[in-house]
């Protein structure tokens, strides 16, 4: 599934492995170099030998990194991360160093406390173990947040150019010619059959075709176009499917001529009108009736085109036509554009569009 | 010499005429005794007048003719009209199947008619039933067919709103809630209760795009802004521009641990 990857959370497996992903050798490098450092600063005035000191300031720099990683590793905090995460590190700082001290008196707290000396050296420690451990962190916050700053920036980007794509896509897509070759030369075929009969249905039928190819080629320049240039093609279309499957297909158009200045994607009803000959009425050895329709109802206008044909099956992949369609009238009118299916009594398809009227 | 009998099957009318026409020029022996609209009347009719030349167009509604020239397969001469199915075309040149390409041109239905009149001489050659030419057309059947079986999962929702019955792609489903005996269905345009269960709904809809994450809620995965972890081994989904949070039981955490 691919969902859950972006989306996982974080259960016991999940903690350890971002437990030690975030324990890179950088930030245990850092540790080891800090107790270097601090371990020399503290030797001159302290009476242990430089290798127990380093032992003792590499305790704590471990110990405190681990505690830094681990709150790191909480999902979802009371308080900001970074907060728990510097408490972390301001709790664990006298903890760790009085582990040390502990260790090297045998566990004894009276040694500890009752001796002046070892009472400073832990303050002092405990100290340069909390003020190196809070530097440390601030910087590593800091360039985590940096980091994150980066990643979100990239995938911004990242979407950008994904959306710049599918919006390039859709008009491509508008572009490529509109005719699929089965249907021109099957409708040849019956010009041909007309022609050679010498039937005088043969120039009007060609006019016919002549009206369809022109307006679904591809076209650059012209903008979108009005519903009534959109009935004109359809009409084309259906004379033409009417010739081929005479004793199959009815239709009958009912647009409101007032409407006809609405302006529309290109071929927006033509691609409803095509789906309803291809899945409904073709695949239906009855054949039936395709009606379409504009009315306005207020600020919008109602679009439809119907069938009685098969109708849609459950498990029927819808067809790329649709698609592009929702695409395009999205990309025109945003959610103002709605497109509706619905089952028709006892079969076929009506669907609806709702456009917004201000184009009249 | 007795007449050559024919049948044609073609949903289009003028294409019927046309290939009638041109047949009684080029072979006026021929006699077409049917003419068929579509494959199971041309299957009806061949069984019935048992024509020695059939001419199948192979798009026709119902039963295609690829699927109507498997019953006749050695028992005529079958030649298929097709329009443009390259596909097709391809796979009657393996099965070494006569075809003609609609639009066709007289001089190439000569050559077609000159072909069934040869293996149509006496002693008539039996089309004896090549399997060759048989595994052809049942793969060539499955293809025409495969668009329509090779989509397994539901695809639409059929949703009763008021008096009308919404079609809803899945796509645009969000996720789906059982509602005792019915399924709340929840998407883009609204909500609306189906008679399916969620039992159902997890078998037919696609396994890549939805997943159950709930005995009672199966959620649209393409729809998930973020999983949270909750407490006691739970988990809960929260949706893209949505304001519903999703429960997700433990027997469906393992969906979303890290992979």
């Amino acid at each position: 599934m691919q969902a859950t990857s972006l989306t996982a959370d974080p259960t016991r497996p999940g903690f350890w492995r971002g437990f030690f992903s975030a324990l890179t050798g950088k930030s245990v490098g850092w540790a080891i170099g800090l107790a270097v450092v601090a371990a020399l600063m503290i030797a001159p005035i302290f009476v242990p030998p430089l290798p127990v000191l380093f032992g003792r300031t590499l305790f704590i720099a471990i110990v405190l990194l681990l505690a830094y990683t681990a709150a790191g590793q909480w999902r979802s905090p009371p308080l900001p991360r970074w907060v728990v995460q510097l408490a972390a590190i301001g709790l664990t700082a006298p903890i760790a160093t009085l582990a040390v001290y502990l260790v090297s008196t045998g566990g004894d707290f009276h040694e500890l406390f009752g001796n002046p000396a070892r009472v400073t050296g832990f303050i002092m420690i405990g100290g340069a173990a909390l003020v190196f451990g809070m530097v440390l962190a601030l910087g590593g916050l800091y360039r985590e947040r940096d980091a994150q700053a980066n990643a979100q920036a990239l995938q911004f980007a990242l979407e950008r150019e994904t959306l710049q794509r599918q919006a390039a896509d859709a008009q491509l897509k508008v572009l490529q010619s509109q005719v699929e070759p089965h249907f021109l030369f099957n409708t040849l075929a019956n010009v041909q059959a007309l022609v050679e009969s010498g039937s005088a249905r043969a120039a009007p039928v060609l006019g016919s075709l002549i009206a369809y190819l022109r307006a679904a080629m591809p076209q650059l320049h012209q903008g979108a176009p009005t519903l009534g240039q959109e009935e004109a093609l359809v009409r084309s279309y259906l004379e033409l499917m009417q010739m081929r499957m005479p004793d199959r297909l009815a239709f009958a158009l009912a647009i409101d001529p007032a409407l006809r200045g609405v302006r529309l994607p290109p071929t927006t009803l033509l691609t409803l009108v095509e789906n309803a000959v291809r899945h409904g009425i073709d695949p239906s050895e009855a054949g039936g009736r395709i009606d379409i329709g504009a009315r306005r109802n207020g600020a919008s206008v109602t679009l439809w085109v119907q069938d009685s044909g098969r109708g849609i099956d459950e498990a029927q992949a819808p067809g790329t036509g649709l698609a592009n369609l929702r695409e395009r009238l999205a990309a025109t009118y945003g959610n103002r554009a709605v497109l509706t299916l619905l089952g028709v009594d006892p079969h076929g398809v009506r669907v609806e569009i709702t456009l917004p009227a201000d184009q009249a | 010499m007795s007449a050559i009998t024919a049948l044609i099957a073609d949903d289009e009318p003028l294409l019927r005429e046309h290939l009638a026409a041109h047949l009684a020029r080029l072979w006026p022996q021929l006699r077409v005794v049917a003419e068929a609209r579509n494959g199971r009347e041309a299957v009806e009719l061949f069984e019935d007048r048992q024509p020695q030349v059939v001419f199948l167009d192979v798009h026709m509604p119902g039963l295609s003719g690829v699927d109507a020239a498997r019953s006749m397969v050695g028992r005529t001469q079958i030649v298929f009209v097709t329009a443009y199915e390259q596909y097709a075309v391809t796979a009657f040149e393996q099965g070494a199947i006569d075809y003609l390409v609609k639009p066709f041109d007289e001089a190439r239905l000569g050559e077609t008619v000159q072909r069934l009149q040869q293996r149509l001489q006496p002693p008539v050659l039996a089309t004896a039933v090549d399997g060759a030419t048989e595994a052809v057309l049942e793969r060539l059947a499955g293809e025409l067919r495969g668009r329509a079986e090779a989509r397994r999962w539901l695809q639409w929702i059929k949703a009763s709103v008021g008096t009308t019955v919404r079609l809803i792609p899945v796509e645009q489903v969000v996720f789906l809630r059982s509602d005792e005996k019915y399924t709340l269905v929840v998407w883009d345009g609204g909500e609306a209760l189906i008679r399916k269960t969620i039992r159902e709904l997890a078998d037919e809809l696609d396994p890549e795009r939805f997943a159950q994450i709930h005995r009672s809620v199966i959620v649209n995965l393409a729809r998930i802004a973020q999983v949270s972890r909750g407490v006691n081994e739970t988990a809960d989904v929260h949706l893209n521009g949505r304001s519903e949070v999703l429960p997700v039981s433990r027997s469906y955490l393992h969906l979303f641990r890290q992979m």
